[in-house]
């Protein structure tokens, strides 16, 4: 179960390590509510980017070029963080079905 | 090399190719004007060198040093072919076919970087 | 330079907008190569010639050609022996324009080939954009 979360961690090259790999210790509650959050503030951050290029862009501060990367980079970024959240809420579902 | 970095080289080759755009476009405005010299960038390689020593000691994601700025500074006069009397250096067919050779090589770095765009978010999409 | 692409297609469209001037001019003095004037000793039509000169422009990032002027060829008129003609002198010379329509003919040329180079530069700058754009749809 978790060899489930290991498939995370090689999503970290799309993001450049922006998303922290998840390490294999004992999983808890608490751990996974701070993970989850990380996962929303990385998501809302590479959204904002995108958000200020394009800005930039319209502004004619940045170059049409600069404007297309962030977005691309942002979408990447949010791909990864997607991916991540729903393996570690598939990965929590799986360990609260466990019987006690 | 690793998709990230292969999507950085694309992207540089890209502005070092816009930045040729505007120097091939300036001497093309300027085929009749007396006294003026072609000018040209820098072989794409250089102005890669520069940028690389800056790249390793920063994040990957994020290029510090500006490759816009290091290909504009990388202008220079290309060594003038012929002269005419009126001391213009503008050859309009190769500049047309300078001209040519971005736009083959933009679309393809815009095609590459295109398609490995799709595949990482194809890698990442597969199954919970 | 902020972005060399929208650079590029505002310095190939100050190219444009010189050469399409310089043509206007080179075909006024070949329509007017042979416009004598209408009374008597008068002035033909004088040939126009047309300078460029590049100005900074701070929008573009980059020196734009701008028409600098157009000014009058000072070289003297040609003369023709026509008595007959309205425009004859006392001794029946007739001023004509200093127009030779050879090398009139050969500037128009030479204008037409460097304006559709800018046209195409200016085409292929739009297209690079496009191409960028394209980047962003699926």
């Amino acid at each position: 179960m978790l060899d489930a979360l290991a498939p995370v961690g090689s999503a970290g090259p799309l993001t450049g390590g922006a998303v922290r790999p998840l390490s294999a210790g004992a999983v808890q509650g608490a751990d996974f509510t701070q993970m989850l959050a990380q996962v929303a503030a990385d998501a809302a951050g590479s959204i904002k980017a995108g958000e200020a290029a394009a800005i930039s862009g319209i502004q004619g501060k940045a170059s049409v070029q600069q404007v297309v990367d962030a977005v691309l980079s942002a979408e990447r970024t949010l791909q990864t963080t997607l991916a991540v959240r729903d393996k570690m809420v598939a990965a929590y579902q799986e360990i609260s079905r466990m019987a006690i | 090399m690793g998709p990230l970095a292969l999507l950085g080289l694309a992207s540089q080759h890209m502005k070092w190719l816009s930045v040729r755009q505007a120097a091939v476009s300036q001497n093309l405005a300027n085929v009749s004007t007396p006294g003026f010299r072609a000018m040209d960038v820098r072989p794409f390689q250089d102005v890669l060198q520069r940028v690389q020593t800056d790249l390793a000691t920063t994040h990957a994601d994020h290029i510090a040093a500006s490759p816009l700025s290091a290909a504009s500074s990388a202008l220079r006069q290309a060594d003038g072919s012929d002269v005419t009397t009126s001391g213009n250096s503008v050859n309009l067919e190769q500049e047309l076919l300078k001209a040519g050779d971005v736009n083959r090589d933009y679309a393809l770095n815009a095609g590459v970087v295109k398609s490995f765009h799709r595949m990482l978010l194809a890698s990442v999409k597969g199954g919970a | 330079m902020i972005d060399p692409l929208q650079s590029a297609l505002r310095i190939a469209g100050s190219g444009l907008d010189v050469q399409s001037a310089r043509m206007r001019v080179v075909s006024e003095n070949i329509a007017n190569a042979s416009s004598t004037g209408s009374t008597l000793g008068a002035d033909p039509y004088a040939r126009k010639t047309i300078s460029f000169q590049n100005e900074m422009s701070r929008a573009a990032g980059a020196p734009l050609l701008r028409v600098r002027g157009i000014d009058v060829d000072q070289k003297p008129f040609r003369v023709e022996l026509n008595p007959g003609h309205p425009a004859a002198d006392e001794k029946g010379y007739v001023k004509l324009p200093n127009v030779d329509v050879l090398v009139e003919l050969a500037d128009l040329r030479e204008t037409n080939r460097s304006y559709q180079a800018n046209l195409q530069a200016v085409r292929q700058s739009r297209e690079l954009i496009t191409m960028t754009l394209d980047l962003l749809k699926a």
